[in-house]
């Protein structure tokens, strides 16, 4: 793993981090995720941890590039 | 005019799709539709074939999980297949509340002749509050998600082309990330309210209504 790739992925538990404890996320057929797995999705590097990273960077481009304001 | 849906109901998140979908069914109700409904055990390939055929519905709204070709129904068996039984979608406004299906499954329904198919290209990504699941209509962080897919089919109910539906559902998304944006821990929310919208598509005739 790439210095950056590492950096992206301790960003995104970060940032995961803040969720509440109350909340889950459906993601698809994949299934329902609370802040815990979510968190160790990403640490595996599983095809939803992928997703979960895909998901927080587009987010976070769209506020960058002023789409989102 | 008739107006199809399917509402599985057999995990957590077609639970939420199931119950945020009987707003759209009042709606549709409030303005003359007759409603076909095939909630759980009559979400099923066979069932839900014979009754498209045999009451012509002019909107077909699908909910469940999905895949690049196809919507599930009941326990996740195959409902709409692209290149199999797409064709039955011929001539109907059709929108889908599930994963990925109008990256190939929409493609195909509309060169079968379906006048639109709207959807998502990639997975629909919604949060929900846990302890809320035997009220899912109260979760006011589900309501974020299902208010503006739910205002794409009213709209479409209340005379709108599928643009001026499509327009109006992402401009509730927006309204909605603005509002997640301005509560408490609210990014978590508006990340995945921005994944929605970007993955919102329709293809076929965009001036096409009921």
């Amino acid at each position: 793993m790439s210095g950056t790739e590492k950096e992206i992925k301790e960003l995104v538990i970060a940032r995961l981090e803040t969720m509440p404890s109350d909340e889950k996320v459906s993601i698809g057929s994949a299934g329902e995720f609370n802040k815990e797995e979510l968190i160790s999705e990403v640490k595996k590097g599983s095809s939803i941890g992928k997703k979960i990273i895909e998901v927080e960077m587009e987010f976070l481009r769209a506020m960058k590039e002023g789409i989102i304001a | 005019m008739n107006f199809l849906i399917t509402r599985p109901e057999h995990d957590d998140t077609t639970h939420y799709l199931s119950n945020w979908a009987k707003k759209v069914i009042g709606c549709a109700e409030i303005h003359g539709f007759n409603v076909i409904d095939l909630n759980r055990e009559m979400a099923v390939q066979k069932e839900f074939e014979s009754r498209i055929t045999k009451n012509n519905p002019c909107l077909v709204m699908l909910n469940g999980h999905g895949d690049d070709n196809l919507v599930t129904g009941h326990q996740n068996k195959p409902l709409l297949i692209g290149g199999t039984n797409d064709k039955l979608m011929k001539s109907r406004i059709v929108y889908a509340l599930s994963c990925r299906s109008a990256k190939e499954l929409g493609v195909k329904a509309v060169s079968s002749g379906a006048k639109s198919y709207t959807g998502y290209d990639d997975d629909f990504i919604f949060s929900y509050t846990p302890s809320m699941i035997s009220r899912p209509l109260n979760d006011d962080k589900a309501m974020l998600f299902f208010e503006p897919s739910n205002l794409f089919i009213d709209s479409l109910i209340k005379g709108n082309t599928v643009q001026e539906a499509k327009s109006k559902s992402e401009q509730l998304f927006r309204k909605n990330i603005t509002k997640a944006l301005g509560s408490q821990n609210g990014a978590n929310l508006a990340k995945n309210l921005w994944w929605d919208l970007r993955h919102f598509v329709s293809y076929g005739d965009l001036t096409s209504s009921i």
